[in-house]
């Protein structure tokens, strides 16, 4: 069968010498990541105010993943994010505006208010619109990667679920099919230690990278608060796929540093736990790692967090001022033409 | 009976029906792959796809684990992005398994997001074959509540074809429901055609005018053989064949009504709340000031379906029975 892969569009970079190397890629890994923070911060602010539809739901400690993630792979492939991964949808180009837009049911939210809240997504983007089951984006993923492999193209699809979603018999099917079918596919575990209450114990009785050996992939375990570690495991899992060597899973470890969402105080948390992990702020290690190598100053890590919570704010303007849908066309689309 | 194709060359059964007419999809349209439970190399569990690997390839007839839940949600990733991934089960009941990628990925897509999902969903479903309770099932009421799927249920030969090859071209997920009973009984003469047959528009499948059967799939058949024992005894039926449920053709069903103001549904699945209540629904709403009896309905028990013989047939509707109401309604 066809075996010459057709490259999709968009560059991802592989920089000799790592990505920390690369000190555009950096500055932009570190912008979107603290973009990431900036916005959710103010979201939680917007929820606290009783701006929001409902619920809040955050990435705090996600972003590492997130943005490590989506900046290794294309901007052709096929991302399916889930709700704890705001950074890969701005690192796309989705605009801050929008994603609150979807938080308060505005017209001009991705679905104009036909979804809501946490699902929202980009077609124009490559990016999945994941509705509430998971780990339903999982085996969509496995979808995007077949398509990719069925055209002879090099594309490869990008899946994240949380170390909860693993329970799910979804989850297996989809992992083994992957591994049989040698799907082009990167399924991201963010292991954040809790699955809504439920801790890690309940959860697994094993490592979940060490359970890729049992569908006959490559699993590795990543520090979830390392934006270049993220960033390195996802380019070598993309070179594998890309190089028809089948899909890779890589656990992210990290911690829900938030509720599940912000109606939920999370009092089943131990507290010494949150401060342990206090220390771990991906945001601010990445900070320190760019003035450490030289690639930003102390006043110009503070510019971007300047410049990114004005985005925050503009974006909060914004969102709140766009209209509200009408319901004329509610029964339109339910079906394609 | 010969089930080889090349023996019965001048005759095409309902099975061979939906194997020309997938293949020649497969031919039309790079995009469209089948995929399911042992439908490579095995040719499928009914033989649906014998000789498809030979002639289209691994990658185009693709062996799933047994994993309907993670095939299927595979198959709405792979129409999102752009294929049209056909879709057996190998029963129909094993479609329960899939209900989740199904209902909450598949149907509300389009809605969701402006991006199609062109998804067939094959479907081997109902009873009469002594397969008992999980494998005889009629599974359309589950999905006919679901706003964004579509399901079509042919009942003969040449529509086993032309509903197909419209379900594969269609943008929406479709739930296509074959008659195993009917796969290898039903037959016509060679050649047959393969034109696409519209979703959404009933057939008339015999004229009458004193009572309305209005049925689809296997229904369909046992309403014509009943249908022609009446009119020895001078009661016209008129038989409607809905061919899909959803979108339904109410308006020619409802102009059969009114013409014969009598109406009798026809089904295998379970009475309560099957399709036939929406359609006995439908009819009451739009026909009240023509009927000159209660809509009626015929349906299987709501009982589980037994395996053996004289069990099955006693929870399934019966021909006997069929004829017995029609003429009951047809005298009222």
């Amino acid at each position: 069968m066809a075996t010459t892969r057709k490259k999709t569009t968009g560059k991802s970079k592989s920089p000799a010498g790592g990505v920390t190397a690369d000190r555009e890629l950096c500055l932009k890994m570190f912008r979107t990541m603290a973009l990431q923070r900036a916005v959710e911060d103010r979201m939680v602010t917007m929820y606290r105010q009783g701006e929001m539809l409902g619920s809040v739901y955050t990435g705090h400690w996600h972003e590492a993943i997130a943005v490590g993630t989506a900046a290794a792979i294309r901007q052709g492939d096929f991302l399916c994010p889930l709700h704890r991964d705001v950074g890969a949808h701005l690192w796309r180009g989705m605009p801050p505006w929008q994603i609150m837009a979807s938080f308060l049911g505005k017209a001009t939210g991705p679905t104009g208010g036909r979804d809501g809240t946490l699902h929202y997504g980009r077609p124009d983007l490559n990016i999945y619109n994941p509705c509430s089951h998971v780990p339903d984006n999982v085996p969509v993923a496995t979808g995007g990667a077949f398509a990719f492999k069925y055209r002879g193209e090099d594309g490869l699809a990008l899946c994240y679920f949380g170390d909860g979603a693993t329970g799910n018999g979804g989850y297996h099917e989809a992992m083994n099919i992957a591994a049989v079918m040698s799907l082009p596919c990167i399924f991201i575990c963010e292991n954040n230690q809790f699955a809504y209450s439920t801790p890690l114990r309940l959860t697994t009785h094993a490592d979940f990278y060490k359970k890729a050996a049992g569908y006959g992939m490559p699993g590795v375990k990543v520090d979830g608060t390392d934006a270049v570690a993220v960033y390195e495991a996802t380019a070598e899992a993309a070179r594998r796929a890309r190089a028809g060597e089948g899909p890779t899973l890589i656990e992210c470890v990290t911690m829900r540093m938030h509720g599940h969402a912000e109606h939920d105080p999370a009092s089943y948390v131990p507290r010494e736990m949150l401060a342990e992990w206090a220390k771990r702020d991906p945001v601010e290690l990445f900070a320190a790692r760019l003035q450490k190598l030289g690639h930003a100053t102390e006043a110009e890590i503070a510019a971007i967090r300047e410049n990114v919570r004005q985005e925050a704010l503009a974006a909060r303007k914004k969102a709140l001022g766009d209209p509200m849908p009408v319901a004329t066309n509610i029964e339109e689309g339910v079906y394609a033409d | 009976m010969p089930t080889n194709k090349e023996q019965v060359a001048e005759e095409v059964t309902y099975l061979d029906a939906i194997s020309q007419a997938l293949a020649a999809e497969m031919e039309r349209d790079e995009s469209v792959f089948l995929m399911g439970e042992d439908v490579g190399q095995f040719g499928g569990a009914f033989k649906i796809s014998k000789g498809f690997m030979e002639r289209f390839g691994a990658r185009r007839v693709v062996d799933t684990p047994i994993a309907e839940n993670g095939f299927t949600g595979m198959a709405a990733g792979a129409a999102i992005c752009g294929l049209r991934p056909v879709v057996e089960f190998q029963f129909a009941d094993f479609i329960s398994q899939a209900f989740d990628p199904i209902i909450n990925v598949m149907a509300r897509h389009h809605y969701r997001t402006g991006v199609p999902v062109p998804v067939t969903l094959r479907c081997p479903f109902g009873g009469r074959l002594r397969a008992g309770p999980t494998h005889s099932q009629s599974i359309e009421s589950y999905f006919a509540h679901v706003p964004g799927l579509k399901i079509v249920a042919p009942a003969t030969v040449e529509d086993a074809a032309g509903l197909l090859i419209s379900s594969i071209r269609d943008n929406n997920p479709v739930l296509f429901l074959e008659s195993k009973y009917l796969y290898r009984r039903l037959k016509v003469p060679a050649p047959l055609s393969l034109e696409p047959t519209p979703l959404g528009v009933a057939k008339v499948a015999r004229e009458g005018t004193d009572v309305t059967l209005v049925s689809y799939s296997v229904g369909v058949q046992q309403g014509l053989e009943a249908a022609e024992v009446l009119a020895r005894e001078g009661i016209s039926v008129e038989v409607i064949d809905c061919r899909t449920l959803v979108p339904l053709d109410i308006d020619t069903i409802v102009k059969s009504v009114k013409k014969t103001s009598r109406a009798v549904v026809l089904h295998e699945a379970a009475r309560r709340l099957g399709y036939g209540a929406e359609i006995a629904s439908e009819i009451g709403e739009a026909c009240f000031w023509f009927l000159d009896a209660p809509v009626t309905r015929i349906a299987a028990l709501n009982t589980p379906i037994p395996t053996s013989p004289p069990l099955e047939d006693a929870v399934l509707p019966q021909t006997e029975e069929v004829i017995e109401t029609l003429r009951k309604v047809a005298r009222s």
